[in-house]
C-alpha cells in the first residue's frame, strides 16, 4: 500500500534557515547553528522527505544555496526537493547536481510556462514540484508569486487546474494565512479543492503539532503533509510525533 | 571494492555515492569509461529522466556494447536503480517503442488505471521473494521509496518482487550477477542502505 509522507520545508535566506509566519522570516541559524542544535541527521530518521526553499529576496546566490544543500544533505538519505529562485537550466542543473532530488518551481509556473515544460522534458514529470501559494482576499483565494509579494488575478480553483496542464509530478499547497501560525492547516480550503488534483498533494501552512500533521494524512486525497516550524518539530518533536502517528495506525512508512 | 557509478548524463548520483561511502565502500568512481567499468568489481546503473532519452545517450557513448560484454559475458555484478533497472529490460512504451538492453526479461508500460495519481509517488510496501540475496535481513514486506511513471511486466517469473499500486507489479530482479529494482534504495532510509550493503556483499 502506497504510504502516505510527513515532509519537513527548510526556509533558507542569505545563509540562515528561518522561522516563516505568514511569510515573513525570522532568522534561526546558519547550517553549523541546525546541526549543533538540533542533530538534524537525526531529526532526518523521521522523516519521509525534505524540502529545501531558497527564499532569499533580493539575491538568491545560487552557488552558496547549492553548496549549502550539498553539506545539509550528506548522509541523509531521503529523498530532498530543493528551489527557490530557479530561473535558468543551470540553476536546476546545479541543484540536481548538490543533492536535489526533485526541484521546487513557483513564480515561472506562471511567467515562464515554456520554462516549466523544458525542464518536465528533460528531467521528467516526477522531478517537478510544482509550489502554490495561496491567500484570502475578499473572501475569494487567490494565488501569489515571487514569495508570496505578487497577488495574480487568478483564482486558486482556476490556478490548480493550468497548473495540473504543465505535467508537472506533485503539487505543494500553502496557505499565506496559516503559514507559521501554528493553529493548523486550511482544512476548509484544502477540502473544496483536493478533489481537483490528480497529481500527488502535499499540503503546507500552519502545522503546530502532531494532531494537525494526524488531521492532514487522514485526508483521503492528500498525499503528504509538510511542516517548516522549526520551533514546534526540531528536537525531538518530530520523532515523537512520528512514533504516536505508527501507533495510532496511519499509513506511514516504517523502517 | 571498487564500484563504478555508470555516467550516461542523466540522474542525479549524488546520493548513491554517499551512501555508498556510508557504507564504507572505498573506491566509488563515476565513469563511462571502458577501462574503469572492465577494472571495478561491481557496476551501477542509476538513472532519472526519459526512457528515450536514456537509452539514446547510451548507445552513443557505446556503452550497451561494453555493459554486454561486462554483465553478460564476464558476468559482473550489476544493480540497475529505478530508470537504471528500467533499461536494463527488453522495451519500453515510454517516447513510443524504444527497446532497452534486454538483461532482463520484462517489458516498462504505462500505468494503465485511470483513477490513480501518476506519478506513483512515496514509500510503498515492497513483496520480497523467498531466498533474495537483495532483501537478506528485511522484513518480507519492507518500505522503499518510488517515484515512476511506468512500471514493469513480465510474462514469466523472475525471481521478482512485487509492489502494489492500482494493479500489481515488479520493482526488482535478481538473477546471478544481475539486479535491478524500480525503487530508489539510496533514499530509503535504512532499509534502502540494506538492500545496498546486500548487493555490495551478496553479488
Amino acid at each position: 500500500m502506497l504510504r502516505k509522507r510527513i515532509i519537513f520545508s527548510l526556509i533558507y535566506e542569505n545563509g540562515f534557515f528561518n522561522q516563516s509566519r505568514n511569510f515573513r522570516l525570522q532568522k534561526v541559524g546558519n547550517l553549523q547553528w541546525l546541526e549543533r542544535n538540533y542533530k538534524f541527521k537525526d531529526i532526518a530518521f523521521s522523516l519521509d522527505e525534505l524540502i529545501v526553499l531558497n527564499s532569499s529576496r533580493t539575491d538568491k546566490d545560487m552557488d552558496k544555496f547549492a553548496l549549502t544543500l550539498s553539506k545539509l544533505v550528506d548522509d541523509v538519505f531521503i529523498p530532498i526537493a530543493a528551489g527557490g529562485g530557479i530561473r535558468s537550466m543551470e540553476d536546476a542543473k546545479l541543484l540536481f547536481e548538490n543533492g536535489a532530488d526533485k526541484i521546487v518551481l513557483n513564480t515561472v509556473l506562471y511567467r515562464d510556462s515554456e520554462f516549466v515544460n523544458k525542464l518536465v522534458k528533460l528531467y521528467g514529470s516526477q522531478s517537478i514540484v510544482a509550489s502554490i501559494d495561496y491567500k484570502k482576499v475578499d473572501n475569494v483565494y487567490k494565488v501569489f508569486v515571487e514569495n508570496g509579494t505578487f497577488e495574480l488575478d487568478v483564482e486558486l480553483k482556476d490556478y490548480l487546474i493550468y497548473v495540473q496542464t504543465l505535467n508537472v509530478g506533485e503539487i505543494y499547497l500553502n496557505s499565506i494565512d496559516k503559514d507559521g501560525t501554528g493553529f493548523g492547516y486550511d482544512f476548509k480550503t484544502i477540502s473544496e479543492v483536493v478533489d481537483s488534483i490528480n497529481i500527488p498533494l502535499i499540503i503546507a501552512g500552519g502545522a503546530g503539532n502532531e494532531s494537525h500533521l494526524e488531521k492532514g494524512l487522514l485526508i483521503e486525497n492528500v498525499n503528504a503533509v509538510a511542516t517548516a516550524n522549526l520551533f514546534n518539530f526540531i528536537g525531538d518533536g518530530l520523532p515523537k510525533a512520528r512514533e504516536n502517528i505508527i501507533n495510532n495506525n496511519i499509513n506511514i512508512a516504517r523502517w | 571494492m571498487k564500484i563504478v557509478i555508470v555516467d550516461y548524463g542523466m540522474g542525479n548520483i549524488k546520493s548513491i555515492i554517499s551512501a555508498l561511502k556510508y557504507l564504507n565502500v572505498d573506491n566509488v568512481l563515476v565513469s563511462r569509461d571502458k577501462v574503469d567499468i572492465a577494472a571495478c568489481d561491481k557496476l551501477i546503473l542509476p538513472g532519472v529522466g526519459s526512457f528515450g532519452q536514456a537509452i539514446s545517450n547510451i548507445r552513443k557513448l557505446e556503452l550497451d556494447k561494453i555493459l554486454f560484454e561486462e554483465v553478460i559475458e564476464k558476468k559482473k555484478p550489476i544493480l540497475g536503480i529505478c530508470l537504471g533497472f528500467q533499461l536494463m529490460t527488453k522495451h519500453s512504451d515510454e517516447d513510443g517503442l524504444s527497446d532497452g538492453l534486454g538483461f532482463i526479461n520484462a517489458n516498462i508500460k504505462k500505468f494503465q488505471e485511470k483513477s490513480l495519481k501518476i506519478p506513483h509517488v512515496g514509500f510503498n510496501q515492497v513483496r520480497s521473494p523467498k531466498n533474495s540475496k537483495l532483501y537478506e535481513g528485511l522484513n518480507s514486506m519492507s518500505d522503499f521509496y518510488f517515484t515512476h511513471s511506468y512500471q514493469a511486466q513480465s510474462s514469466e517469473a523472475i525471481n521478482q518482487a512485487i509492489c502494489e499500486y492500482g494493479n500489481e507489479f515488479i520493482v526488482s530482479y535478481e538473477v546471478d550477477n544481475i539486479a535491478g529494482v524500480q525503487f530508489h534504495p539510496e533514499l530509503s532510509q535504512t532499509n534502502g542502505l540494506k538492500l545496498l550493503e546486500n548487493f555490495i556483499k551478496n553479488f
